[in-house]
């Protein structure tokens, strides 16, 4: 059963619109950036929110699939016009994705889900990013920088945090996605490497444990990836007693709460569960709220 | 212009384009893509007489034009339907059809008495066709318990009746008689057709309920060729579902004999376009020159034997 009021997810504002593309390039191995104008989306959108993407001339596959804002980007008047995502090839549509060319149609509608909390009141925001799982954060570390504004009317954070930093686990150093666009000014950039071909060799959860461990730890942590090692994260995030908030990935057949296919547990206060569609009430959510 | 009204027995619809169950929500969540006042007719999901969790995800995959679900009727149930969703759809613009589910004729007498307070709706759409419950649910596999159903339901609540029947029986004709005999406004064909998915490599089934409901272009052919066998031979309105994501998809059910038609898998991939379906009839209509839609409703021409 599923709660339908207060969807934090639920965007009254959402449009389905035709996207051009308008750049598509190579970000790491199997893994390509999409730059899509679709102006009435990324007027709006903001970090941590996504949209579902499909192509129109297709119906095998079918399904829109969901995408995460990975950041938008400005017209000749300095207003946002279109929408970038990364995006790892791993099956029938983002294997068809890599054959779309600069001007060809896609069909996309968003924004979607809730984004991650403003982060206006947190000293030490730690981003901790596995696998693709990483795309949601250049948006997020640019707006908690002051580099850059999202959102319609533009957000204005009142407070900054004092610290930014993103701990990005990747299978090995060919995978790792974009490492030039996290080249922002301020951010505390690590990186870990399943097989330690960069970075720390490892996984990520330990360069986190090592931050919490340090002298500034964080009192505030933002993370999105295999499920298995977001689990883990909470965890850290709990012992160490720090607010925590996942991104889940969950197959998602519509993206805005029609179909009820994107469910996952989420505790009751009574102490039981229930499942929740996450489109429309996450994908981010309190890690304490979720039963992993 | 063609006039778009059709009449099912004691159901009045401003056109014949409907959103179906299970696959528009409660209609909130689709407020920002479509307008509700083009619409024909608003079915939301299927609402049972106690809350039910729902199955284990996965619940749905995609498959080739299609999709497999296995959502298992996840709703709070009909006191919290009434309380907190019908509001919002009565105030909407848009005829609603309540669908409901019960596991046996008691549930749906008390569904069908706790609706009958609500005036105010279009009718009731009984999904005795789901296929991803066990228990019961899918009366539609029997004539007889079909017509208990029907009737139990229409002695206990005045609103028009619809019955949702599925297409996994031998023969959906004998049902759909049935459901008429019973005093059903009209019949509602088709429900997901029982398919099954698998990972060969984990040698594992897919769905988290194992086996699920086929939708999408995929069963467009079956949906067709049902809607016309009972269409043709059963004396009830027809209303078409089934793989439906064009105009043309429209018109071949119209013809094949339905009086109206619901869109449902498309509506996950294509949120807006039961509304420009609804917009776009007339033109064709006009250019056919059809003066309403029952100028066009079965008239398909078989070959001559
Ligand atoms: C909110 C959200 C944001 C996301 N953001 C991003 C993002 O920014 N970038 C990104 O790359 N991804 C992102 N994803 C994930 C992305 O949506 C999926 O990777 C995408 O849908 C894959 O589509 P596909 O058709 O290529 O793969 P599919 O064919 O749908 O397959 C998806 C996965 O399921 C497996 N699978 C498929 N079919 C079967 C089968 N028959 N049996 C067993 N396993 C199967 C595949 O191996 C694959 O791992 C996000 C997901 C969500 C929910
Ligand atoms: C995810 C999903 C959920 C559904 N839930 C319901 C439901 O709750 N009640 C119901 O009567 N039909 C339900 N259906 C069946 C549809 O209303 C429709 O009969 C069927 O999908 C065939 O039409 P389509 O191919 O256009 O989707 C559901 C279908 C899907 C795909
Ligand atoms: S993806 Fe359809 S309800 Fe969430």
């Amino acid at each position: 059963m599923t709660e339908c009021h207060g969807l934090a997810g639920l965007v009254p504002t959402a449009v389905q619109t035709t996207g051009r593309v308008v750049e598509h390039e190579p970000m790491a191995r199997d893994t390509m950036r999409l730059r899509i104008e679709c102006p009435e989306i990324a007027r709006q959108i903001l970090p941590g929110q996504f949209f579902m993407v499909r192509d129109p001339r297709v119906t095998d596959p079918m399904l829109g699939r969901p995408f995460a804002l990975l950041d938008t980007y400005d017209g000749p008047t300095g207003e946002p016009i279109g929408v970038e995502f990364g995006y790892i090839v791993v099956g029938k549509m983002t294997e068809l994705m890599t054959t779309w060319r600069v001007g060809d149609e896609c069909e996309i509608w968003g924004p979607l889900g809730n984004g991650f909390p403003v982060p206006k009141d947190f000293e030490n925001l730690a981003l901790v990013a596995g696998g693709i799982g990483q795309t949601p954060f250049l948006a997020v570390a640019k707006e908690a920088l002051g580099h850059r504004s999202y959102g319609d009317p533009l957000r204005q954070l009142s407070n900054f945090p004092q610290s930014v930093s993103l701990s990005y686990g990747a299978r090995s150093a060919e995978y790792l996605a974009g490492l030039n666009l996290f080249e922002i000014d301020g951010l505390d950039l690590e990186i870990s490497t399943d097989d330690g071909s960069a970075g720390h060799r490892g996984f990520v959860t330990e360069l986190l444990a090592a931050r919490i461990a340090g002298e500034s730890p964080p009192d505030a942590i933002y993370c999105c990836g295999p499920e298995p090692m977001m689990a883990a994260v909470a965890r850290l995030a709990q012992e160490a007693g720090i607010s925590c908030w996942l991104s889940l990935e969950t197959p998602m057949a519509c993206g805005f709460g029609i179909c009820f296919s994107c469910v996952t547990r989420v505790r009751l206060d009574d102490g039981s569960w229930d499942y929740r569609r996450t489109c429309v009430e996450g994908p981010v959510f309190p890690a304490e709220t979720l039963v992993l | 212009m063609a006039n778009l009204n059709v009449t099912l027995n004691r159901l009045s619809l401003q056109n014949p384009i409907l959103v179906a169950s299970g696959t528009f929500g409660y209609a909130r969540e689709t407020a920002a893509f479509i307008d509700f006042s083009k619409l024909g007719g608003i079915i939301p999901k299927t609402v049972t007489p106690q809350p039910r969790a729902g199955n284990p995800p996965p619940r749905t995959i995609e498959t080739s034009c299609g999709m497999l679900n296995s959502i298992g009727l996840d709703n709070d149930g009909i006191d919290y339907f009434i309380e907190k969703h019908l509001d919002y759809l009565l105030s909407l613009d848009c005829p609603i059809i309540a669908n409901v589910a019960g596991h046996n004729a008691e549930e749906f007498k008390q569904l069908a008495e706790k609706l009958n307070a609500f005036p105010q709706l279009a009718a009731v759409e009984l999904n005795i066709s789901c296929p991803n419950v066990s228990g019961g649910v899918d009366f539609a596999t029997n004539p007889e318990l079909t017509q208990q159903v029907v009737s139990t339901f229409r002695n206990a609540c005045d609103l028009p009746v619809i019955a949702k029947l599925t297409p996994n029986v031998t023969n959906v004709v004998e049902i759909a008689q049935a459901a008429a005999d019973a005093g059903a406004d009209a019949v509602t064909l088709i429900n997901t057709l029982l398919g099954m998915a698998i990972d060969w490599k984990k040698r594992k089934p897919i769905l988290g309920n194992v086996v699920g409901g086929l939708s999408g272009p995929a069963i467009k052919p079956v949906a067709l060729r049902i809607v016309w066998q009972v269409a043709s031979t059963v004396d009830i309105p027809v209303i078409g579902v089934g793989g439906i994501q064009s105009l043309d998809d429209v018109l071949e059910f119209l013809v094949a004999g339905a009086s109206a038609v619901q869109i449902g898998t498309a509506s996950f991939y294509n949120p807006g376009l039961a509304a420009r379906l609804a917009d776009e009839l007339s033109t064709v209509l006009d250019e056919q020159n059809c003066e309403s839609v029952s100028d066009i409703v079965g008239t398909l021409v078989l070959p001559e034997k």
